[in-house]
């Protein structure tokens, strides 16, 4: 008879790895415990050896190096459990959902594990039914992976892995390619894995937010170390206490809380947060309610970049229209952003604007010029969303070198210290990390000395340190004049940095305001710190929030 | 129902059948018969296009058949003198004829194939050969399209950047077009290490991979099977009897028409119209049903 298990999942003691060719270590003196049945959160900047970590506790991924100390899986050292036991019992899925799909029917990528295993017919059908039903994802059964959205896709990836029975599962990053509903559907079914099926949940993700309230552990690294492994909300008075700069990265309510308290027990969700800004402010006057009452906006006197009016666009003759009317006014020299889901045609809208489609009714004017190709790659530039699909060299200096004449290397130092790309001139550009990666193409194609620069999800992947800096780089272009216009489905990132924003809706401009005025009505296509305090104060940013919490408080 | 819900082989040994038979007969009968099964069937299942394109068709059999009997010089029965002094014959004409039409017959059989043969049933028929070959097609099938998207990417973010399809001169626009393939290949290759990495997570490498398949082969199809052999044995023994092929070199010589060789002709016809008089007649029962 099988006996009760006792020991924990995994068991990981002083582990160590060394890439080749590396002095200093990428993970250090690793000691972790996850019991069974554990939802455990990773958190951390990129770089900071989570990915690593991860892939030591599966051992067909794990790369080549050097590798000190022991992981054990139920009790026994994993590199002797065999491959066939560590492929059903230890899932993994990674971050890009396309690749990881591996084959085109949606059927045949269900059943890929249990292929593998040798499983027969009877079984696999059954195992892929039942895991179908259980995603609701068999109304897309039969279908061509092609046809999938990105979401639906690493859903897919989910219940593929999932079909193998596993104990454990391991997502690296999984939502980071995903838009935020896609994001929080498939956060939720990993939380719904963990309750219903006892599966042991260990996660890296950047959104905190939509995992912390989920986890039984958040564990926090930094240099390869674990500085913080904590429940989830003792985790920000941890963070704070080692004034780690990962704190930027927990959660709006979380934040505001330690920003006016020292101690007690911080709101972790939008409704914590309320409760708890009701409670304080339960029976006081509120003596200002908003910062800015004077904001409005107002562009009739202002140069414009871009006027795109009465704009219909379809891709075949055949087809529905994408863009159906939309009426477009973007000042010179701000940063305008543009919100909206998914499918709205919010990038045919980037693609009509750059010239690389053209309207079939309706006038674009660039800088007062008629929209065209030839334009593209000199008035106007595009960021492209996948930043490798335009390099070319072998470092990054000969990268940005073939953009410019002979003679104009200062205006390369120029934009590569705008953009913090000049430490990086004799890397491979293949060899830079996602964020660098980003800047470097950022830097290339503003070399094409562009009066408008358009960005199409610019966000998406990308941790709140480089966020940051992502939007000092924009803020800097628009010091020199450049009217940065970007789509986005990040409410935060908008209302921080954006002068005007705009709704997009079923392929148009539903409407534009300044950020202030714009997100203060929302209660979805808005920030979180004004889901938290609606109806207490008329906060959009997180900074106001805190001020206002303070002005009324009396601090 | 359609004929392609049946089991895959069932399609299979139909259409390898069809095409066996449709090259191989060279009575008359039988090839007119295919000629029309095909272009009934054809037309039913692809619609409008197909029409037109079979119709298309014949003019292009009569000049094949002109052509043919033009250069080609056998048989005895002289119809006329071409102005090089060349014999035309009738059994020229009459053979240029049978390969123009068994050619075309072919032709209608492909669309069809290509129509019914959606990716998955060819990855399930080589899966029965191979689990790791279909599986192999399989991977080929998703990344085609995504190739082609990632290919359009390309070209978007080169025109950002001054140096897409058709910016530039000449020389220009050929090097850009090598930048093109270079960063696709580069995306390939690295493209393949992640999809890689996503087998193995699963299991990959293990021995003794099965092959899964959405198919089942049930009753309908054994009946359906049964009445297949059943046509095809009538059918190959009319072949092994000469009833299916004439002589047309020298002479034309065609065999008696019996009783028997009439038989061969309806079971020829019946056969190859099977998918078409099962879907007719689903048809039917359908149309009573709403």
């Amino acid at each position: 008879m099988k006996k009760a298990r006792k020991m924990a999942q995994f068991e990981i003691s002083d582990l160590s790895f060394t890439y080749p060719l590396k002095e200093e270590k990428t993970i250090k003196n690793i000691n972790l415990k996850v019991e069974s049945g554990e939802f455990i959160t990773l958190i951390g900047r990129s770089g900071s050896g989570k990915t690593t970590l991860l892939r030591q506790l599966k051992t067909v991924l794990a790369p080549v190096g050097k590798k000190e100390g022991t992981v054990l899986f139920n009790g026994k050292e994993l590199s002797t459990i065999g491959l066939r036991e560590e492929s059903s019992k230890i899932g993994y899925v990674m971050q890009n959902p396309e690749s990881q799909t591996v084959t085109d029917r949606v059927w045949h990528e269900l059943a890929f594990g249990l292929e593998s295993l040798g499983v027969d017919q009877n079984t696999i059908r059954l195992r892929v039914a039942e895991m179908a039903s259980f995603f609701g994802i068999q109304n897309w059964f039969n279908k061509d992976v092609a046809e999938l959205s990105g979401g639906q896709k690493q859903l897919l990836n989910l219940a593929s892995v999932m079909a193998m029975q596993p104990e454990v599962l391991i997502l690296d990053e999984p939502t980071s390619q995903l838009d935020p509903i896609a994001a929080s559907d498939f956060l939720a079914t990993i939380k719904k894995i963990n309750l219903e099926l006892g599966t042991t949940i260990i996660i890296t993700e950047h959104r905190l937010e939509d995992v912390i309230h989920m986890s039984d552990r958040i564990i926090v690294m930094e240099d390869g170390k674990i500085i913080a492994d904590e429940k989830p909300e003792n985790v920000g008075k941890v963070l704070l206490q080692k004034n780690s700069e990962i704190f930027h990265s927990m959660p709006t309510p979380v934040k505001v809380y330690y920003s006016v308290k020292s101690d007690g027990m911080p709101p972790l969700t939008v409704r914590e947060g309320r409760s708890w800004l009701l409670k304080e402010f339960d029976e006081r006057d509120i003596r200002v309610k908003d910062l800015n009452p004077d904001s409005i906006y107002d562009i009739d006197d202002k140069e414009l970049a871009l006027e795109v009016k009465e704009v219909w666009m379809r891709y075949r003759k055949e087809g529905d229209d994408i863009l159906k009317d939309v009426n477009l006014f973007v000042p010179s020299g701000s940063i305008f952003a543009l919100l909206g889901g998914n499918g709205t045609g919010k990038s045919t809208l980037l693609k009509v604007i750059s010239g690389i489609c053209s309207p079939y009714r309706g006038s674009i004017r660039v800088k007062g010029k008629k929209a065209s190709r030839d334009l593209l790659g000199k008035t106007i530039t595009m960021l492209p969303q996948d930043p490798k699909s335009i390099f070319v060299k072998k470092t990054v200096k000969e990268e940005l070198m073939e953009m410019v004449e002979k003679g104009e290397e200062e205006k390369i130092m120029e934009l590569a210290k705008l953009c913090e790309v000049d430490s990086l001139f004799d890397s491979h550009p293949y060899d830079l990390s996602g964020g660098e990666t980003e800047r470097v193409a950022l830097c290339k194609v503003l070399l094409t000395d562009p009066d408008i620069l358009l960005l199409d999800e610019p966000t998406k992947g990308m941790d709140n340190f480089f966020k940051e800096k992502f939007a000092e780089i924009m803020i800097n272009l628009k010091k020199r004049g450049v009217t940065v216009i970007l789509v986005s489905h990040d409410a935060e990132f908008c209302a921080e940095y954006a002068d005007y924003t705009g709704l997009f809706f079923d392929g148009s401009v539903i409407t534009v305001n300044v950020p202030d005025r714009f997100f203060r009505n929302n209660s979805f296509y808005t920030t979180k710190a004004n889901r938290m305090s609606k109806g207490i104060f008329d906060a959009v940013k997180t900074s106001d929030l805190i001020e206002l919490y303070r002005i009324n408080q009396g601090q | 129902m359609k004929f392609e819900n049946y089991h895959p082989v069932i399609n299979l040994i139909f259409f390898v059948s069809a095409v066996y038979m449709a090259i191989a007969f060279s009575h008359p009968v039988y090839i007119a018969l295919s000629f029309i099964a095909f272009f009934a069937y054809s037309v039913k299942r692809c619609g409008k296009k197909q029409l037109v394109f079979n119709l298309l068709l014949i003019p292009l059999i009569l000049l094949f058949t002109a052509y043919y009997s033009f250069y080609t010089h056998f048989g005895v029965t002289v119809i006329k003198q071409n102005y090089i002094g060349n014999s035309i014959t009738l059994e020229s004409v009459l053979y240029g004829l049978s390969i123009g039409m068994r050619a075309g017959t072919v032709l209608m059989i492909m669309s069809l194939v290509l129509k019914l043969f959606t990716s998955d049933r060819v990855t399930y028929l080589f899966g029965r050969v191979s689990p790791k070959l279909s599986l192999f097609i399989s991977v080929a099938l998703r990344m085609i399209p995504r190739a082609n998207d990632y290919a359009r990417k390309i070209n978007e973010a080169q025109m950002c950047i001054g140096k897409g399809k058709g910016q530039g001169n000449i020389f220009r626009r050929f090097t850009n077009s090598l930048r093109r393939v270079y960063i696709l290949l580069m995306w390939f290759f690295e493209n393949i290490v992640e999809e890689s990495h996503s087998m193995k997570a699963r299991g990959y490498s293990l021995k003794g991979r099965t092959a899964f398949s959405i198919y089942r082969f049930d009753n309908r199809d054994r009946s359906i099977i049964l009445l297949f052999s059943i046509c095809i044995t009538f059918i190959m023994s009319m072949k092994f009897l000469s009833q299916t092929d004439i002589f047309y070199n020298p002479q034309l010589i065609i065999g008696r028409i019996t009783a028997v060789s009439v038989g061969g002709y309806i079971v020829y016809f019946i056969y190859l119209m099977l998918p078409c008089i099962i879907e007719t007649v689903n048809d039917i029962r359908y149309r009573k049903n709403i």
